[in-house]
């Protein structure tokens, strides 16, 4: 089975490099696996879509957060796991998803009950996106459709760079100053496909610090918030509104889909379309001190 | 230095922390047009940056730190413990809990007020709880407030596992740790009322920690009523304390650093230690946010960081002292 997986992935991955479609190495439908075990919030978000909701074994405790405000409903009736080894010993799994990084108790647990890890990397641009979609898509059977969700993402993107911004605007996302996408961000990808220039992209930097005097020194011309989408309460909504920060972009503040923005999802691409309209339909900037 | 001239040494420290953090942040702007900023009443961007940023910033840390240096003569000065501060009774993670309890609840969003308001509630909640078992000694305080310290500790830890969302739970554990930045007039409208009245009522324990260092009996023999005199210095660092915290995190060390470092300079009398403390801790506070702004790391650095690396290696010194005086 593990065999059988491992060959159709590479034959994926083979094919994808040759520019042969994907279809051509798909395995049968025998050998799809049947209880796949998501351990981690961003893969649940990938395997929601990709797999029939009875092949699901559980999906993370978090994902019906995401999928509320991605796909509500989609999660209903599957079971939950904690991320914890332990679960995979009581699930039983065929086949698992994990984040970046597995730990040793959860990859000796794995190999216990027979079911290979396929770790996905945290993707930080859209090639990144398509490259984990394809792995998942081929590690759960489901190739096509992820080659169909790949397309569809990048038709959005394309019209998009069709049509871009006379001038790209100068934004940032900030929701308070302790951690700030930078360069190596989806954020940041969805902010550049979306015509504009993120103003807190330094080399190197997932997340950083930009403190509210960096803010106004910089003079962004947006401020991206997470917040759209049903989300918990949190510190962040409130730093958020700091009185100059509101006073200066009251009418300039775009609120963005949290769940697209910290997981490189097909759904990425929409955030990014979303965002040239709000970028569009912003008010005129009212000249700062 | 004679001890009449602590206060004012303390004051002119306090001066130039206040006019450094003034002039010092993530980003320069020249002193001359921070000084134009202030003294204009056009909109320019050194008047934001100097009036809605670094002024609030530094009115803020001057009441919190003046909070827990008062707090921390006070409670040291009443326990007769050098080790007493505003977290041994437990008031000080009691209004942590409280305004976690406001986040996690999304009370803040609610109502403004609410997470200062559950802040001062945690930590009169836990002031009372550490009173009424503690009450009739000040070991028996000591250990309740121990107690109320752990059981506070433990339930944001259970609140944190259960944090509704994973950012829920990184921001509380971020608001344990303490930070000044991003913080308005807003804060200090919510805060500044209960900050005072605190400081208020702690600045009028003078006379009593003066009797209680002859010893407990001997000052009750002089008047002094303990019990009421321990709910007062409850009441007074719950609401200084417990705002402070409410609105900032928690910031630990400051509470029981500043007395210490007054108290050579004022030849050991416990009144003459108040106004100096609240002076120092202020002071205190503000350089370790200075640090926090200076130190540009890719996380913010935050103010509790900052006092426990500062302040923790202060415990060698206490033991050394202690061992010297020892008899």
């Amino acid at each position: 089975m593990r065999r059988a997986l491992r060959i159709a992935a590479l034959g994926a991955a083979a094919a994808a490099a040759l520019g042969f479609p994907a279809v051509a190495v798909v395995p049968s439908a025998t050998v799809k696996p049947v209880r796949i075990m998501s351990m981690n919030l961003c893969t649940d978000m990938l395997v929601l879509q990709l797999v029939p909701k009875a092949r699901i074994a559980s999906v993370t405790y978090l994902a019906h957060d995401g999928a509320l405000a991605l796909f509500p409903g989609a999660d209903a009736g599957i079971p939950l796991n904690h991320g914890t080894a332990e679960e995979i010993i009581t699930q039983r799994p065929d086949l698992i998803l994990a984040g970046d990084y597995s730990t040793a108790l959860t990859r000796r647990l794995a190999k216990e009950v027979g079911a290979p890890i396929i770790e996905v990397k945290t993707a930080v641009t859209f090639d990144d996106i398509r490259q984990i979609l394809r792995q998942v898509g081929a590690a759960v059977g489901e190739p096509e459709r992820a080659e169909a969700m790949v397309r569809r993402m990048d038709a959005t993107l394309a019209g998009l760079a069709a049509h871009p911004r006379k001038r790209p605007l100068r934004v940032v996302a900030w929701s308070g100053g302790d951690s700030v996408p930078g360069r190596d961000s989806i954020s940041n990808a969805i902010i550049e496909a979306a015509g504009a220039v993120n103003i807190a992209a330094k080399p190197g930097s997932t997340y950083s610090t930009f403190d509210a005097e960096q803010l106004l020194v910089a003079q962004p011309e947006a401020l991206l918030y997470g917040g759209g989408g049903p989300v918990h309460p949190s510190l962040r909504t409130e730093d958020g509104q700091h009185r100059i920060v509101r006073r200066l972009y009251g009418d300039r503040r775009i609120a963005f889909n949290d769940v697209a923005h910290n997981c490189g999802l097909p759904q990425s691409a929409q955030s990014a379309y979303d965002l040239r309209q709000a970028f569009d339909a912003l008010p005129e900037q009212r000249a700062h001190p | 230095m004679t001890g009449r001239w602590t206060p004012w040494v303390a004051g002119l420290v306090l001066a130039l922390a206040v006019v450094a953090s003034l002039f010092l942040g993530r980003v320069v702007v020249s002193p001359m047009d921070l000084v134009r900023g202030l003294m204009s009443p056009d909109l320019s961007l050194a008047s934001l940056v100097v009036t809605e940023l670094r002024l609030p910033r530094a009115v803020l840390a001057v009441l919190v730190g003046a909070s827990l240096g008062l707090s921390g003569a006070v409670l040291q000065g009443l326990l007769r413990n050098p080790l007493a501060e505003p977290g041994l009774l437990g008031v000080g993670n009691g209004a942590a809990l409280g305004a976690v309890i406001s986040i996690y609840f999304g009370l803040s969003q609610a109502f403004p007020l609410a997470t200062p308001l559950m802040g001062l509630a945690g930590a009169i909640g836990a002031g009372v709880l550490t009173f009424a078992f503690g009450r009739g000694g000040t070991l028996t305080l000591i250990l309740a407030g121990s107690a109320v310290s752990g059981i506070t500790l433990a339930v944001l830890a259970l609140a944190l596992n259960f944090a509704p969302n994973p950012y829920a739970g990184y921001e509380m554990n971020i608001w344990l740790l303490g930070s000044l930045s991003e913080k308005s007039w807003d804060h200090i409208l919510l805060a500044a009322p209960f900050i005072v009245a605190g400081l208020g009522i702690l600045a009028t324990m003078g006379r009593t920690m003066d009797a209680l260092s002859l010893g407990e009996v001997q000052a009750k023999s002089l008047g002094v009523d303990l019990d009421r005199m321990r709910v007062l210095a409850l009441l007074g660092v719950g609401l200084a304390v417990g705002a402070a915290t409410s609105v900032t995190g928690s910031i630990g060390f400051i509470g029981l650093v500043a007395p210490h470092l007054v108290r050579p300079f004022v030849g050991h009398q416990p009144s003459r230690t108040l106004l100096p403390s609240a002076l120092l801790g202020a002071a205190l506070l503000l350089m370790a946010d200075i640090t926090t702004r200076l130190i540009n790391t890719q996380s913010e650095l935050r103010l509790g960081v900052v006092t426990g690396l500062i302040g923790a290696p202060f415990f060698f010194w206490l033991v050394l002292r202690l061992r010297k005086t020892a008899p």
